[in-house]
Parts: structure tokens; C-alpha cells; sequence
């Protein structure tokens, strides 16, 4: 878009000039702000604050709520390594009840070892294998 | 304590832009100094700031308009009337002997206070620092568009509130 001659007009003017002692009173309070090492340091810690910023971006809530959550966690398995040993102290059976038990069980065993012998009448039942030429020749006879 | 000779460099090669854009948008000689000192006083404490802008100028004077609109709203609308009465009073334009020229640039001046900051702004950068609409937009962190129809309304109003003046001297 080419400017018209009213633009053009206005273009020609000429603005007003900065105030020549303005610069002196400018640069000298810019440069007597703050040292750059003062700064420096400063930018640092929130350097790690923005990289620290950058990980957690998404929603630093779910975060915390993590790190509460395994804090809660270590809570309880500290808790429960303590009281394992009690627990399992109280729970454990003594060992004549141990031996008792087992007596128990074995003879409970004899018995029915006793009872399920296995009888003539399902032995017959049982017949044993013949060999293939025996059972071919039976078939013949029939 | 000497300015870092790059902060002085800056002040050669930027300030005068930065003085008449901001003059022209605070309509203060006061405020027009103590937002510039701000834009230097952050130069200073952040010597990195313009590392990787492309282009030095557009990016301070975006800088610049955005300290500018800081300081107009930490103003207030305390002063707002003394600033409209003092609007219409100074000029950013320079002085001249011939009463006509005088004349001109004072309607002139009193024509571009009178547009809405944002076409002020846009004019300003379109006529005075010969910005194409791509570097208004930029600058102004408008679209290329919103950038070309500020110019154009603001345009258009001067035109037609200086008719008559421009008419005379033409």
C-alpha cells in the first residue's frame, strides 16, 4: 500500500528530540540498579525453580497428592515391620499342639490306608493285559 | 558506576524512537521519561533480554508499549482528567519558526491524541518509524489484520479532522 500525499505530509514531520540530558541521568541510574551479580544469583535459584517448574507443570496437586500417598505408605510398612515379630509370635502354634496334630493326622491316615485295601472281587474285574495275538485269537473263536 | 557500554549503545541507536512512541502514547513528558528509565533499568538488570530477538527495535518497542500500558494502569484514572487537558496541550512534534508549519503540526498533534491509544499507537509506527503492518503487529501483539484497520481508522479520522488546515497549506 503505497502512502498518499497526506501520509507522505505527515511522515515529513518532524518529532521532537529526546532531551540531550536525559541520557547521562538514564544510563547512570540504569547501570547504578541492582548488581548483575546480585541478579545472577538470583536467576539461578529461579533457574532451578523453572526447571523444577517445568517438570511439575502439569499440575503440581497430583504431585503432592503422590508424594502423600508414599509418604503414607512408608507410614505403614514401618508399622507393620515393628509388629510382625509380636504378630507372628502370638500366632505361632506350640510345638507339643504341633506334634499332637501330627499324630493325629497320621493316624487318621492308618485307618483309611486300613479300610480302602482293595478286595478279590474288583481284582477279577481287573483282568490283566493279554498279549495282542492271545486277544485276536479269542475274537476267532467266537 | 560506567553503563555497560551495550546499554549506551541501546540509548544511541533506540532512545530517540522510544522517547517520541512513547511521548506520543502518555501524552507526558514526566511519564514518557520515567517509563524509558524503566525500560533501561531492565536492560541493565537483564542483559540477556534481547539476546535472540531478531530485530533490536521491534522488540523494544514492544517492550516499551507494554511498560507503557503498565504505567498508565498503575496510574490510574486518578489523573485521568489532568491527562486529557494536558493531551491536548503538548506537542511531539518539533517546533518550527513558520507560523503555518506550527500551526499544522500542533492540529496534527492535537488530531493523534484525540485517536484511541491502540490507533495512536499503530499510526505512530506506520508513519514515524516506517514499520510495514507485519512489524506493527508485532510490536503491538496484534494480527497483521487488527494492525492494517488500526492504521486505516486511525488514518481516516485525521484526515478528516485536518481537511480544512491541510486544505489551506497544501
Amino acid at each position: 500500500m503505497k502512502p498518499d500525499d497526506f501520509e507522505k505530509r505527515l511522515q515529513n514531520q518532524p518529532l521532537r528530540q529526546i532531551p540531550t540530558e536525559w541520557r547521562a541521568e538514564i544510563l547512570q541510574s540504569a547501570a547504578s540498579s541492582p548488581h548483575p551479580s546480585r541478579t545472577m544469583r538470583r536467576s539461578v535459584l529461579s533457574t532451578i525453580n523453572h526447571q523444577l517448574s517445568a517438570v511439575l507443570w502439569f499440575n503440581p496437586k497430583a504431585w503432592a497428592g503422590l508424594a502423600a500417598i508414599w509418604v503414607v505408605i512408608f507410614a505403614l510398612q514401618f508399622k507393620s515391620q515393628n509388629n510382625s515379630p509380636m504378630v507372628a509370635a502370638a500366632s505361632a502354634p506350640r510345638p507339643s499342639t504341633i506334634l499332637m496334630s501330627l499324630k493325629d493326622q497320621q493316624q487318621t491316615l492308618a485307618e483309611l490306608m486300613g479300610n480302602n485295601q482293595p478286595n478279590d472281587a474288583d481284582q477279577t474285574h481287573r483282568a490283566a493285559p493279554k498279549p495282542h495275538s492271545e486277544r485276536r485269537r479269542e475274537t476267532v473263536l467266537i | 558506576m560506567p553503563a555497560p557500554p551495550d546499554l549506551e549503545r541501546l540509548y544511541d541507536e533506540h532512545a530517540q524512537a522510544l522517547f517520541a512512541f512513547l511521548l506520543n502514547f502518555t501524552r507526558d513528558e514526566n511519564d514518557t521519561r520515567d517509563v524509558l528509565q524503566e525500560i533501561f533499568t531492565r536492560l541493565a538488570r537483564e542483559p540477556d533480554l534481547l539476546r535472540g530477538a531478531r530485530d533490536e527495535r521491534a522488540f523494544l518497542i514492544r517492550l516499551t508499549h507494554n511498560a507503557a500500558i503498565d504505567f498508565m494502569r498503575r496510574r490510574g484514572t486518578r489523573q485521568k482528567y489532568h491527562d486529557q487537558f494536558a493531551e491536548a496541550e503538548i506537542s511531539i512534534f518539533a517546533a518550527d519558526e513558520n507560523p503555518d508549519v506550527a500551526a499544522f503540526r500542533e492540529s496534527l498533534s492535537r488530531a493523534l491524541a484525540e485517536l484511541p491509544e491502540d490507533q495512536r499507537a499503530a499510526v505512530h509506527l506506520k508513519l514515524w518509524e516506517n514499520h510495514t503492518f507485519e512489524q506493527i503487529a508485532t510490536a503491538l501483539n496484534i494480527s497483521h489484520n487488527t494492525a492494517a484497520s488500526r492504521y486505516r481508522y486511525g488514518i481516516d479520522k485525521m484526515r478528516e479532522r485536518l481537511r480544512p488546515i491541510y486544505e489551506e497549506i497544501k
